[in-house]
C-alpha cells in the first residue's frame, strides 16, 4: 500500500519546510500542521486509540516541534489534535454506557428534589448541546462531574476510568476525521472572527498606537477604517522594520499613519488612546511572547494607563508555562545593529540583538480572539479546553 | 581694485547660470523622481564645490558668505519645494512645533557673523551634539564675534547699551579691555559651569560606581562618559551596556570611545533594553535640560530607558550641571520640543552610507506622516538622584538650588 509512504513523504516534507522556515507565519503553519494530522489519522493503520495517540504524538508530533521549536504553533496544534482524539474516544466510549446512564436519569428524576431535577436536566441538556456542536467530549466530562456533585453517578465514574479499555468503538476514525476538519475549518475562519469584533473596540478620532507587523491588526484596524475615522502610530520597530511595512500598508488603505521612532514611544503615548498588537504566542500564564519592542510599548502604556489589546488566534495559545523567559528567545544576527564595516570594534564588543521579547501578563487588558474577547486571567479555561495536561511535554 | 563689486557680477552671472542648469535639472528630475532626501545633506557640500570651481577668481577672506549667496540658487528650489512638502504632512500633535528645515545659510543677513552662521550650520546639521558641546561651542563663536568687533563712529551711546546689555562693564573701560574682560567672563563660565562642574560630576559619581557593577546609559552624555572614564582609571572593574537609538546613533561614538579606553561594553539598541536590563545594576543618563518641577529633558529614548529600569527597580542617576536647570515646569513632552528632518526615518542604514528603505516615498502617499522628534521628558517618579556640582540633589530639589546659586549660576 503505498499509503505509509506517501504519508512518511508528506511529513517529511513539512518537516524540511518547517526547518528551512519557507513556511511563514503562525497562521500558515498551524493550516498545514494540521492538515497533515488529519492525514496521518485517516493513512495510518490503527486498531487502538492508544496507537493513533502515540503515532501523532511522538512520531509526527514531535517531529514537527524540533524542526522549529520556536514555532510555538505547531506543538499547540498537536495538543489539541490529541485532545480531540480523546474527546471523541471518550464521548464514544460514553454513549456506549450512556443509554443505561440515562434510564437511571429518568428513574430519579421523578423523586428527587426540584433542585436535583434542575440540575439533572440542564445537564442532559448541556450534553445535547455539545453533542450539536458535534461531539465535543466536554459534555461528557461536564456530565459526569455535575453528577458527582450530587454524590452520585457511580457507574459513570467506574466507566470513565476505562480510557485504557482496548475496546475500539466503531466509527472511531470518521468522527475524529470530522472534528478536525471542523479544527481547521476554524482555524480558515480565524481572521474573519476576529475582525468582526473591530467595530466594538475602535470609535472614531482615537489614536491607536501598534508596534511590529501583525496581519490579524493589519486586517482589524482595515476594517475598522471602512466605517470609522482614526489615526494609527506605528513604532518603527527596529531592527526588523516591520512598522514600516505596517505603516505603508495601513496608508495605502487611507487610515491617517503616522510613523515614530521607537525612542519616541513614552513621549506620545500621554495622547494615545489604546495600544493595539499583535503577538508571536500566547503562554499559558497570559504572557506573550511579542516582537522585540513591544515589552516597551506595554510598559509605557501600563504607566499612562491605556489599555493593551492583543489580537490573536486561539491556535497561538500555548500551554507551555515561561519558568525562564530567555528559553523562547532567540538572539538573532547583530548585523543590523552594528554591521561588519564598523570594523575593529567587533572583536571587542559584545552585541545584542533579541528577537523576541516577554511581555508579561500584568500588562495585557484584553485579548481578542476568534472565540471573543477574553482577559488574561481567563486564558485557563481556554487551556483547559483545548489541551491535554499529559501532552505538554512533546 | 574693487574685488567686491567685481565678484558680485560675476556671482550674478553665475547665479544664472546655475539657474538655467537647475531648471534643466528638475525637468529631467521630475521624470525619474531621483532620491530627493538623500541628496539633501549632500547637496550643501556638493553645490559649494561646484561654486568653488568656477569662481576662479573668489580668494577673499569670507568665502562662506559667497558660497552662501550661489547655494541659495541650487538648494533653495530643491529645499522649497521639500520643505512645502514636508509642512503639508505636519504631525496634528505636533503641529505647534516647527520642523527644523535645515540651515538655509544663503537667507541669513550678510550682518552675521560668519562664526555664526558655521555654528548655524553645525547645530542643523548634528555635527555637533548634546548640551555642553552645544553651549561650549556657541560660547566660543560668541567669543570670536567679541574680539572681531571693532566699534563704528559716532554709535558711540548705542554701543554702550550694547555693552550693558551684554554684561555690567563699567563704561569708562576701553573697548580692548571690555573685549578682554567678556571673553574672560565666557571662559570663566565655561570653566565654572561646565569643565570644573564636570569634574566635580565626576568625584561624586565615582562614589556610586563600584566593583562588579554593570552600568547602563542611554545615547552619549559627555559628563557620563567622563565618568565612565574616569572610574576605569581608578581601576574600577565594571561593565558598561550603551544603548542606542535611531536616527541619531549617538551611542556608536560613546562606544568607540569606551572600547579605545578598555572599557567591557556591550551594545544593544532600545528594542533590546528589556533584555539587556536583567543584569543592571545602575543607569547613568545624562541631561539636556533640567525642569522645575523635577523633569528631565534629555534625549527621545531617556524617558523609556528610566521607566525600564524603574519597573526593575534599578537606580537612575542622571549627571546634570547645575547651567541646565531651567525655571520653566514641563508636565509631558509635547509643550515644548523639537522636531527633527522626517527624512532620517526614512534611511534605514546604520552606518554612514545612508540606504533608503521601504518609506522613501513617504511624500507621495497622501496619509502617510513620520515623526522624528528629538527630545522627551521624564517624569520625576522614574529618577532616583541627580548628581550635581553642588552635590548630590533629589529631582525635586531643583527649583531649590536654583533659588540659591542663581547668582552664581548666572
Amino acid at each position: 500500500m503505498t499509503g505509509p509512504r506517501d504519508l512518511n513523504a508528506q511529513i517529511e516534507s513539512l518537516v524540511n519546510r518547517l526547518r528551512r522556515r519557507q513556511v511563514v507565519g503562525s497562521w500558515c503553519v498551524s493550516i498545514e500542521t494540521a492538515m497533515l494530522l488529519r492525514q496521518v489519522v485517516s493513512a495510518t493503520r490503527w486498531n487502538q486509540v492508544e496507537t493513533l495517540i502515540k503515532v501523532v504524538k511522538e512520531d509526527v508530533g514531535r517531529r514537527l516541534v524540533m524542526a522549529q521549536p520556536r514555532e510555538l504553533a505547531v506543538g499547540n496544534i498537536v495538543c489539541r489534535v490529541l485532545r480531540l482524539i480523546r474527546e471523541v474516544y471518550n464521548s464514544e466510549d460514553a454513549t456506549f454506557d450512556d443509554n443505561s446512564a440515562e434510564d437511571n436519569d429518568k428513574d430519579s428524576n421523578t423523586d428527587d428534589d426540584e433542585k436535583d431535577e434542575e440540575i439533572k436536566s440542564k445537564s442532559s441538556q448541556k450534553i445535547r448541546t455539545f453533542s450539536f456542536y458535534g461531539g465535543s467530549g466536554t459534555g461528557t466530562n461536564t456530565q459526569s462531574s455535575m453528577i458527582n456533585l450530587l454524590g452520585d453517578g457511580s457507574p459513570m465514574g467506574a466507566k470513565r476510568a476505562s480510557v485504557d479499555d482496548y475496546r475500539k468503538p466503531p466509527n472511531l476514525k470518521p468522527l475524529i476525521i470530522s472534528e478536525l476538519q471542523e479544527m481547521i475549518n476554524e482555524l480558515e475562519n480565524t481572521y474573519v472572527n476576529i475582525i468582526d469584533q473591530a467595530m466594538e473596540h475602535i470609535h472614531s478620532n482615537e489614536i491607536i498606537m501598534t508596534v511590529g507587523k501583525s496581519r490579524t491588526v493589519e486586517m482589524f484596524l482595515k476594517t475598522a477604517a471602512k466605517k470609522r475615522k482614526f489615526s494609527v502610530l506605528v513604532a518603527e520597530t527596529f531592527p526588523t522594520y516591520l512598522g514600516h511595512e505596517m505603516a505603508l500598508s495601513l496608508s495605502e488603505a487611507g487610515i491617517d499613519t503616522t510613523v515614530i521612532s521607537d525612542s519616541a514611544i513614552f513621549a506620545v503615548m500621554s495622547r494615545v488612546n489604546k495600544v493595539i498588537m499583535g503577538t508571536h504566542a500566547v503562554l499559558a500564564n497570559g504572557g506573550l511572547i511579542s516582537v522585540s519592542g513591544a515589552q516597551m510599548v506595554a510598559t509605557a502604556a501600563k504607566h499612562h494607563s491605556k489599555p493593551v489589546v492583543v489580537c490573536t488566534g486561539l491556535y497561538k495559545l500555548s500551554p507551555l508555562y515561561p519558568y525562564d523567559e530567555d528559553s523562547f528567545n532567540d538572539l538573532v544576527a547583530p548585523d543590523p545593529v552594528f554591521s561588519f564595516n564598523e570594523g575593529d570594534l567587533i572583536d571587542k564588543v559584545t552585541l545584542l540583538n533579541p528577537y523576541y521579547d516577554y511581555v508579561s501578563p500584568e500588562l495585557v487588558s484584553l485579548f481578542i480572539t476568534n472565540t471573543g474577547g477574553h482577559p488574561p486571567s481567563y486564558l485557563y479555561r481556554l487551556i483547559n479546553e483545548n489541551y491535554d495536561p499529559d501532552d505538554t511535554d512533546i | 581694485m574693487d574685488p567686491v563689486k567685481k565678484t558680485a557680477k560675476e556671482l550674478k552671472a553665475e547665479r544664472r547660470a546655475l539657474q538655467e542648469r537647475q531648471r534643466a535639472e528638475k525637468a529631467a528630475r521630475a521624470a525619474g523622481n531621483a532620491a530627493v532626501p538623500a541628496k539633501k545633506p549632500a547637496s550643501g557640500s556638493g553645490a559649494s564645490t561646484t561654486v568653488g570651481s568656477t569662481s576662479a577668481t573668489s580668494t577673499t577672506a569670507t568665502p562662506l558668505s559667497e558660497t552662501a549667496g550661489s547655494t541659495k540658487t541650487t538648494d533653495s528650489k530643491q529645499r522649497h519645494s521639500l520643505t512645502k512638502e514636508i509642512n503639508s504632512k505636519q504631525v496634528d500633535m505636533f503641529s505647534h512645533l516647527e520642523i527644523t528645515k535645515g540651515a538655509n545659510t544663503g537667507l541669513a543677513p550678510k550682518e552675521i557673523h560668519p562664526a555664526i552662521l558655521v555654528l548655524g550650520l553645525q547645530f542643523s546639521e548634528f555635527k555637533i551634539c548634546g548640551a555642553n558641546a552645544r553651549c561650549i561651542a556657541a560660547l566660543t563663536a560668541f567669543q570670536k564675534v567679541i574680539q572681531d568687533y571693532k566699534t563704528p563712529e559716532g554709535m558711540g551711546n548705542a554701543i554702550r547699551h550694547l555693552k550693558w546689555e551684554i554684561s555690567t562693564i563699567d563704561i569708562e573701560m576701553s573697548d580692548d579691555e571690555a573685549k578682554k574682560l567678556l571673553c574672560e567672563k565666557i571662559d570663566n563660565f565655561i570653566r565654572d559651569s561646565i569643565t570644573v562642574a564636570d569634574r566635580v560630576i565626576v568625584e561624586y559619581g565615582l562614589q556610586k560606581i563600584q566593583d562588579g557593577d554593570v552600568i547602563l546609559t542611554y545615547a552619549r552624555s559627555s559628563v557620563v562618559q567622563q565618568l565612565l572614564l574616569e572610574a576605569h582609571t581608578k581601576g574600577i572593574k565594571f561593565k558598561v551596556i550603551i544603548i542606542d537609538s535611531r536616527p541619531r546613533l549617538e551611542g556608536k561614538k560613546l562606544l568607540n570611545c569606551l572600547v579605545n579606553a578598555g572599557i567591557n561594553c556591550t551594545y544593544a539598541f532600545l528594542h533590546a533594553v528589556g533584555f539587556a536590563m536583567r543584569d543592571v545594576s545602575k543607569v547613568f543618563l545624562g541631561a539636556h535640560a533640567f525642569m522645575s518641577n523635577g523633569a528631565l529633558y534629555s534625549r527621545v529614548g531617556t524617558a523609556m530607558v528610566a521607566m525600564m529600569a524603574k519597573e526593575k527597580n534599578i537606580p537612575v542617576i542622571i549627571c546634570c550641571e547645575t547651567y541646565k536647570f531651567t525655571d520653566k515646569v514641563q508636565l509631558d513632552s509635547f509643550v515644548m520640543n523639537e522636531q527633527g528632518n522626517p527624512n532620517d526615518i526614512v534611511n534605514i542604514s546604520t552606518t554612514l552610507a545612508p540606504k533608503p528603505g521601504l518609506l522613501s516615498e513617504w511624500l507621495n502617499k497622501p496619509d502617510l506622516k513620520l515623526l522624528n522628534l528629538l527630545y522627551d521628558l521624564t517624569p520625576s517618579k522614574y529618577i532616583t538622584t541627580v548628581i550635581t556640582e553642588v552635590g548630590m540633589i533629589p529631582c525635586t530639589s531643583v527649583p531649590v538650588i536654583l533659588r540659591e546659586y542663581k547668582p552664581m549660576v548666572q
